[in-house]
């Protein structure tokens, strides 16, 4: 992947680009808007992390500007504000995701990916599989194939959206917020570890009974199901 | 749309109008009578001439024999309904076309019935001593009555009518002054609501005053839309001079813990310094929060919000939370699901606050109860626990910002998640309660009610059914964890 990040702050930038390249990613760094510019409109991105308060041209102008000239390029807005306005502003000018700093880099790391795959239309699937656990989307079932058989294991309709959610996304890190925000439809985060305790009473149906481990932690980041 | 009344009568252009018609009705009634008198005493002084005139005539005749003869003559083809003549002669018998007898000379009224049955209306009469006998000559005063009918007619034909049409041109006024007052009213009321973009803007055909009013209003609204805009600047910029270094401490703290070299005994002194950096974000965050609640205009963004799936949302959030320190987390739906005006992100927090801090100030196995109810025109969201309670002293204090209860240091919170539930009730037009939730019990514990006004809409679209089949089954999920 091919990232641009647009970022001032001497300390953030480079931590920022380094993290990223240090997951194999190929990145740009720009300090400041009208670089940015420049940068986006000659190179091919596939994803833009832009701050909103950069020197010479600010973020929502140089997305506004990005947006108005064709460049579809999906943007990680980075703020320091994080208010409603301001989230819906970001969003407004062309934004496709917000984060509010200080942030985590495994919430970055993971909004990134999103982006990077949100222009594919999601495939029409109707059934789900990891490893031996398949979930059929329109009998609202889910199984997991053991040796003699099948275990048939009863979700509740939320443990059901949420697996739902990860299976859809094998093998991509999905933070807490992330899964507030898809799952629950919560776009703040509440102080205490609400999505920790879903996740737990979901591995406790579909993974501790079987000794499987389909939904793993990524310290620091989130959740996972890998493929 | 029709003003009603009573605020019409009591608006300033028809208290100015009122005592202006009184005015005009008291100067036209005084100018009426006194036309009626002048008019009255002229043609009073006219009959009397003719009366004397009529004297003059008859005192030319030579005798008692005569003067009796000239009455008679004159009787027969005088009419009496217009001049009465009357000759009591010395031999006490009378002439004329009607009897009056006086004992005294000159000028008197003569009304009908009392001394001459057989006319009508009223007579100025001259009475006279001639030839031995008494003369008296009266003539008609119906011109004069009739007069005062006349007078009477003008009264009710104009003074009548211009008082009922200036009352409707006052009423017509106060009408359209109403609607100007109501613009500035609805404008002062969007500032207050946090809608600084609204303005008067009056027209050009507004009056002086009104106009002039409009233009301050406008002026106003201008004044403190520029400070909130620098207030929000300023708040913006303290955020981003603030953040970007913590965002640098947590860039830093990241650097070591992947160093290589660190010992176990730095590496959980990093992350004590995380989980203090997280604090300190969490109380910045909160703060921030609460000033752009308050500086900030969230109203423009309020749309119709559902709190019965809101309150299953979380409830159904949290559950797995209580589950783990043996609490339970109920909801009582209401029966019919109450839609308020709002902002479904401020009120999600607020409803996470109230529930986090039930959670976070119980024991194990405490019991959290969330219930919504619908009443007249309001809804009513409660939440409550079995916990200690809070002293009734500190009520008040618990809503004030980075306000801790002295035995609430140790648990975690920032002291910030009620004041958070106040400015977002505020925000809301919602009141906010605190009470024991069982008064008198050694564990009184705490009831939060928080009680929104419902939109003015018909019953059919502020309320809805509860979703029975879904609200059931997470019933089912509830009880089942709660054992």
């Amino acid at each position: 992947m091919k990232l641009l990040v647009v970022e001032d702050d001497a300390t953030t930038g480079p931590y920022i680009a380094r993290g990223l390249r240090e997951e194999g990613q190929s990145v740009d760094l720009v300090t400041n808007g009208r670089d940015a510019l420049i940068q986006a409109t000659s190179g091919h991105y596939d994803v833009m992390i832009v701050d909103r308060m950069v020197p010479e041209i600010d973020g929502l102008t140089l997305v506004k500007t990005l947006r108005g000239a064709g460049n579809q390029t999906p943007v990680l807005f980075l703020t320091s504000l994080g208010s409603v306005e301001d989230r819906i502003g970001g969003l407004n000018a062309g934004g496709d995701d917000y984060l509010v700093k200080p942030f985590a880099f495994g919430e970055l790391s993971a909004r990134v990916a999103a982006l990077a795959r949100r222009p594919q239309a999601m495939q029409e699937e109707t059934v789900l599989e990891a490893g031996a656990l398949r979930m059929d989307l329109v009998r609202r079932t889910v199984r997991r194939l053991i040796p003699d058989g099948e275990a048939e294991i009863t979700l509740v309709p939320r443990e059901f959206a949420l697996l739902e959610h990860l299976m859809r996304r094998k093998g991509r890190v999905q933070t807490r917020t992330m899964l507030l925000e898809a799952v629950w439809d919560i776009s703040f985060d509440p102080m205490t570890n609400v999505v920790e305790t879903h996740i737990s009473r979901l591995r406790a149906k579909i993974d501790k009974p079987f000794g499987t481990d389909t939904i793993q932690t990524v310290r620091g980041a989130g959740y996972r199901i890998d493929v | 749309m029709r003003p009603r009344l009573a605020p019409l009568v009591n608006s300033t252009p028809f208290r100015l109008a009122l005592p202006l018609v009184a005015l005009f009705s008291v100067a036209s009634l005084l100018g009426l009578a006194a036309a009626f008198a002048v008019t009255q005493r002229s043609f009073e002084q006219t009959v009397r001439a003719d009366l004397n005139q009529d004297m003059a005539g008859f005192r030319a005749a030579p005798s008692a024999g005569a003067l009796s003869q000239l009455v008679e003559a004159e009787a027969r083809d005088t009419d009496p309904g217009r001049m009465i003549l009357s000759y009591i002669a010395p031999n006490r018998r009378h002439y004329g076309n009607a009897l009056i007898a006086r004992t005294a000379e000159g000028y008197h009224m003569v009304s009908p019935s009392a001394e001459a049955p057989q006319i009508a209306g009223r007579y100025l009469a001259l009475t006279a001593s001639l030839r031995g006998g008494q003369l008296t000559v009266a003539r008609s005063l119906a011109e004069i009555d009739a007069l005062r009918d006349v007078f009477q007619r003008i009264l009710l034909l104009s003074l009548v009518p211009a008082i009922l049409l200036s009352l409707s041109v006052g009423l017509y006024l106060a009408q359209r002054s109403a609607a100007r007052v109501g613009r500035i009213a609805e404008t002062l009321e969007d500032l207050t609501g946090g809608n600084l973009e609204a303005r008067v803007s009056p027209a050009s055909s507004w009056p002086a005053d009104l106009a002039q009013i409009g233009a301050k209003v406008d002026a106003m609204a201008s004044a403190q839309d520029a400070s909130v805009t620098a207030l929000r600047q300023v708040s913006s910029d303290i955020a981003h001079d603030l953040k970007t270094p913590i965002q640098r401490v947590a860039v830093h703290l990241d650097d070591l813990t992947r160093a290589p070299s660190l010992r176990p005994k730095d590496r959980a002194l990093v992350d004590t310094a995380r989980a203090e950096l997280d604090g300190i974000v969490s109380v910045f965050h909160s703060l921030l929060q609460i000033t752009q609640i308050e500086t900030g205009s969230p109203r423009a963004r309020f749309a119709p919000v559902d709190l019965g799936t809101l309150a299953e949302t979380f409830c159904e959030l949290y559950e797995p939370t209580a589950a783990e320190r043996g609490q339970t987390l109920r909801l009582i739906p209401p029966a019919t699901s109450p839609v308020i005006e709002g902002d479904r992100g401020l009120l999600g927090q607020l409803l996470a606050n109230l529930i986090e801090n039930a959670l976070r100030h119980t024991p194990d196995g405490a019991e959290v109860t969330v219930s919504l109810e619908t009443t007249e025109g309001q809804a009513l969201l409660a939440v409550a626990d079995t916990g200690p309670g809070i002293p009734e002293a500190e009520h008040a204090l618990v809503l004030r910002r980075l306000y801790r209860m002295e035995r609430s240091r140790t648990t975690p919170g920032n002291g910030l998640g009620l004041s958070l539930v106040a400015s977002v009730a505020s925000v809301h037009d919602a009141e906010l309660r605190l009470m024991p939730n069982a008064p008198g019990s050694d564990q009184e514990g705490l009831r939060v009610e928080v009680t929104f006004p419902l939109p003015h809409r018909s019953e059919a679209s502020s309320a809805r059914p509860a979703p029975d089949g879904n609200a059931a089954l997470i019933g089912a999920g509830w009880s089942a964890s709660a054992r």
